[in-house]
């Protein structure tokens, strides 16, 4: 990790017969950083996510976690190695109580601390029971424990607050600054609600029809004219 | 704020986990009194059908556990314990290995077959699962039929086993006095043996497999070989019970291999309820009961029992092992937990 990033990717391409959904895209995040992943419906964000994870067939493009380049490992070795992710659609283990499955996902990862993380996330009194038993919000939240268990080099986040009221997400995003602080976190972290974007990531990449529009900090972003047209809206500026 | 502050928690439940110790107590205590059954004067065609009923609750929980650990609903199990039972006839024919040897090697030799088989078999799930079990397992029951010359086709065969095995008089396994203690020791081993796979880190992989296996694999786990083991484990226990049927009965026919035998199970297993370990097993206690009832009063006794499932799928969604969890939850003071 000479030049200092922890995620390097490069030229991720994902096409779908006759339709290119990612199309060379490239970033680099910091060791540290929160990076928000924006962009309309569709833009390829999930995309994006499941290319640098390794999901699907022939993922295009490489990528280096930590210097090390990943790109051929599957997507189990990815996460041995510390690439953790969340899917957009709540995705959990509804017949595990909330420990079993929070434990099951840190056996793999070289520090279990799973009873932190279920304390972390305010899940300390409902963790014995059957994930399928709790609130949609405590849902979201052990689907986002899934992730954050372990430790993970790199997270990365499809729209973690989905769902849930402006009120829940921005305390979901207002906790997931303070971990990344504590547990020196790097994530990408996609959102649909500005509002969120804006109070935690350091910088952002702007996705519009599988390419990247523009890479920078929030502000700079926010008066782009071009962001602004394709994504933001008038609203926004 | 308010929602990682103050998680929501709807009404006080209690936790799985909890409570274990009660039905540990049972759970024994249903062991030891099956043990003393042969003792308490009970009428003899009552003891044999107890001892039928609890070869039968072998199968059925072999089967009953592949759905509860892994979501697959076999059609093909009859291949295992008919197997295992017409291997041991097969081997007792055609070799002069101890009938020792071939009491232990039939039910390892129906495994090895069944690893293989599960690595083709879990390349599925669901309906396609199901479907290509069965004509697996039909496959096996058509050779044996059209194969006389090996098996002696829809005939049978009787297995000339040593007058003597592990030291025991032949008619200790022949007789339902004795042989019952050894059934039910078995399958309360086997029952003891699964509840602790379930409950072990393993037991949780399995169920997160079942559940979401795509996570599971983000999750940093392998997949497949963990399928592989419960469906091996499954076909193992499946083969123990053709095993003791063969010991008992001293014969083998091809209704053993037939598939209306793995639908029987599967049924008996959804009557039990696959929720827990233990369920099926009493699901084939009550089927068998009720259908040998059922026989006396009427030849249309499968119209009884299926009477009887329709009522137990629409009145119990989780079988009769679920209502009785729920029984004793209620009375055990769980809920308070
Ligand atoms: N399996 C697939 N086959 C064909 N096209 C696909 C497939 N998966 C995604 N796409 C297409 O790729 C494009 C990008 O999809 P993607 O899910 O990455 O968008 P997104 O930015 O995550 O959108 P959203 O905000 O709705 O989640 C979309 O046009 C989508 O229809
Ligand atoms: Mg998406």
């Amino acid at each position: 990790m000479a030049d200092g990033y922890m995620l390097e990717a490069r030229g991720l391409t994902r096409r779908y017969a006759g339709f290119t959904a990612l199309n060379n895209v490239s970033f680099a995040l910091r060791e540290g950083e929160i990076r928000g992943l924006i962009g309309s419906n569709g833009a390829g964000k999930s995309t994006c996510m499941d290319v640098l994870t390794g999901r699907g067939k022939n993922p295009i493009g490489t990528v280096r976690l930590g210097g090390e380049d990943i790109s051929k490992l599957s997507q189990r070795e990815r996460r041995a190695k510390g690439l953790s992710r969340s899917f957009q659609k709540t995705s959990i283990f509804p017949d595990l109580t909330i420990r079993e499955q929070v434990r099951l996902a840190a056996r793999n990862a070289e520090l279990d601390n799973s009873e932190e993380v279920i304390s972390e996330l305010a899940l300390s009194s409902i963790a014995d029971r059957l994930a399928s038993d709790v609130s949609y919000g405590d849902q979201r939240r052990v689907d986002l424990a899934l992730a954050l268990v372990g430790r993970p080099k790199l997270l990365l986040l499809d729209e973690p607050a989905a769902g849930l009221t402006v009120e829940e997400s921005l305390s979901m995003a207002r906790m997931l600054r303070d971990l990344s602080e504590r547990w020196k976190l790097t994530v990408m972290l996609v959102e649909h609600d500005m509002e969120v974007i804006f109070a935690i990531c350091d910088r952002l990449t702007v996705l519009h029809l599988g390419e990247v529009l523009t890479e920078g900090d929030p502000e700079s972003v926010r008066s782009n004219p071009e962001v602004i047209r394709a994504y933001l809206g008038s609203s926004f500026a | 704020m308010s929602s990682i502050s103050s998680p929501s928690v709807r009404g006080a439940q209690a936790a799985p986990g909890q409570g274990i110790g009660l039905y540990l107590a049972i759970g024994c205590l249903v062991a030891v009194l099956g043990f003393a059954l042969p003792f308490v004067g009970l009428p003899k065609n009552l003891l044999a059908l107890l001892t039928s009923a609890s070869i039968s609750a072998i199968l059925a929980t072999a089967v009953g556990f592949l759905v509860r650990q892994a979501g697959l609903s076999s059609f093909g199990h009859a291949a295992f314990y008919g197997g295992a039972a017409y291997a041991i006839a097969l081997l007792v024919k055609y070799t002069s290995l101890p009938a020792e040897v071939v009491v232990l090697a039939a039910p390892l030799l129906i495994v090895g077959l069944g690893v293989v088989v599960s690595l083709i078999l879990l390349r599925t799930n669901g309906i396609a699962f199901s479907m290509l079990s069965l004509a697996m397992a039909q496959a096996v029951y058509e050779l044996v039929m059209k194969w006389r010359d090996l098996a002696n086709g829809e005939d049978g065969l009787r297995i000339r086993f040593a007058r003597e095995i592990f030291g025991l008089k032949l008619s200790f396994f022949q007789k339902a006095d004795t042989m019952f203690l050894v059934t039910w020791a078995v399958l309360v081993v086997v029952i003891a043996i699964l509840v602790l796979v379930s409950r072990s880190n393993f037991g949780t992989l399995t169920i997160a497999i079942k559940n979401n296996e795509e996570r599971a694999r983000f999750l940093g786990y392998r997949t497949l070989w963990p399928r592989v083991v419960i469906l091996a484990l499954s076909a193992l226990i499946a083969a123990l019970g053709g095993t003791l049927f063969a010991l008992y009965n001293g014969y083998v026919t091809p209704s053993l291999l037939h598939w209306t035998l793995s639908g029987e199970a599967l049924i008996i297993a959804i009557i039990g309820g696959t929720r827990s370990v233990w369920a099926p097993a009493v699901g084939a206690f009550v089927f068998v009961i009720l259908r040998d009832v059922a026989g006396n009063y009427t030849t249309h006794w499968q119209s009884i029992v299926g009477l009887v499932l329709i009522a137990v799928v629409l009145t119990l969604p989780n079988g009769i092992g679920g209502a009785l969890t729920a029984f004793t939850n209620r009375f055990g003071g769980r809920q308070n937990g």
